[in-house]
């Protein structure tokens, strides 16, 4: 076929996809019809986590379960983090205040995640977590387990080489992941947090979601 | 006579520091109180270059501490990291932060358990040379700017 003979046919292909786009472009604003514009990353679509078996600093196992019935941040991190951790941390904490007087499915529950097990221990966990607010939990577990968990929410870390003490860094992923009260993804905020922001993105996020503010 | 002399002294005082020169100034200095069982803190502030030159911040050290260490934070690609620093410098007339999620110094092993309100001396040197001591409060939140 000589490529003049081509040409109507490429034009078909053209508004083919032109059409394509437009369709799906209305469908989903037709779905997200009030889409809130964030400075959290907004999921197009919550995602369930997967099923994972850690340990809490509450005593008890920490699953998807334990997740459900309320709303959750988590952050993955280690307590041997001088800088990363403890702003973010610190910033929870005073998100947690702005948003303490929402009914308690709506006050999002905060899990610190220690991706540093061999570190930190159950114990220096719960008053790490503890110092920055009375109601934060802590959860580490296995680096299988941990994975399991951190590997389908595109969660990273990694040790670096330890100094003459042993003492090493650990990269980690730095955005604290909003999961709804089913278990599901929904949103991830990336630092430097600022609390009043967060707070403003946290409730439009939960009138998106239907939930009666 | 000798209370004439102390006041000619005193008034030359100034100038004998003004001629040496302060390189550099300090502000915005904070340490972050230690989460309990942690043995790792950061150390926060900003440093003025009071000269026309640009300078390094080659050393800091504490008689609080065993160790000290100039780090990095920086996210790539949605990754927090740490890197360690040999040095720092301050443009001329310019000013370099070491706040969260940037520059910081890294304190190891404290010698005693600190607490908000205590008092840390840092001894800071200089490309230049020169040496500045600052005294550093541990807080449980930043100070207010």
């Amino acid at each position: 076929m000589k490529f003049k003979n081509m040409l109507p046919y490429a034009g078909l292909l053209l508004l083919a996809v032109a059409g394509g786009l437009l369709a799906g472009y209305l469908t989903f604003h037709s779905r997200h019809p009030d889409r809130p514009v964030t400075a959290a990353l907004l999921l197009h679509d919550a995602k369930p986590l997967p099923d994972f078996n850690l340990m809490d600093t509450a005593g008890g196992t920490f699953n998807k379960t334990r997740l459900t019935g309320h709303w959750n941040l988590l952050y993955f991190g280690y307590t041997h983090c001088p800088d990363a951790c403890p702003t973010t941390l610190a910033a929870l904490d005073n998100f947690s205040g702005l948003t303490a007087k929402l009914p308690k499915r709506l006050k999002p529950q905060v899990y610190f995640i220690s991706v540093d097990p061999q570190r930190d221990s159950l114990s220096l966990l719960k008053n790490y977590a503890l110092y920055f607010n009375p109601d934060f939990t802590g959860a580490t577990g296995s680096l299988d387990a941990l994975r399991a968990l951190t590997g389908p929410l595109g969660v990273e870390f990694s040790y670096g080489k330890p100094d003459a003490k042993g003492d090493y860094a650990v990269d980690h992923t730095s955005f604290v992941v909003l999961v709804d009260p089913q278990g599901e993804e929904v949103a991830l905020f990336s630092p430097p947090l600022e609390p009043e922001r967060m707070s403003a993105d946290y409730l439009a996020i939960l009138k998106f979601y239907g939930e009666p503010l | 006579m000798l209370r004439r002399l102390m006041q000619a002294l005193l008034l030359l005082l100034p100038l004998a520091a003004w001629s040496d020169g302060p390189a550099v100034s300090a502000s915005h200095v904070w340490i972050r109180q230690p989460p309990p069982g942690i043995s790792v803190l950061a150390g926060y502030l900003t440093l003025q270059n009071l000269t026309g030159k640009p300078l390094e911040l080659k050393s800091v050290t504490s008689p609080e501490f065993n160790a000290v260490e100039m780090h990095r934070s920086f996210v790539k690609d949605d990754v927090e990291q740490m890197e360690q620093v040999p040095s720092v410098s301050i443009p001329a007339h310019g000013s370099v932060e070491f706040k969260p999620g940037s520059y910081h110094l890294m304190l190891m092993q404290p010698k005693k358990d600190l607490f908000p309100g205590d008092i840390v001396t840092l001894d800071l040197g200089f490309s230049d040379g020169s040496e500045l001591t600052i005294m550093a409060p541990v807080r449980h939140d930043p100070p207010a700017h």
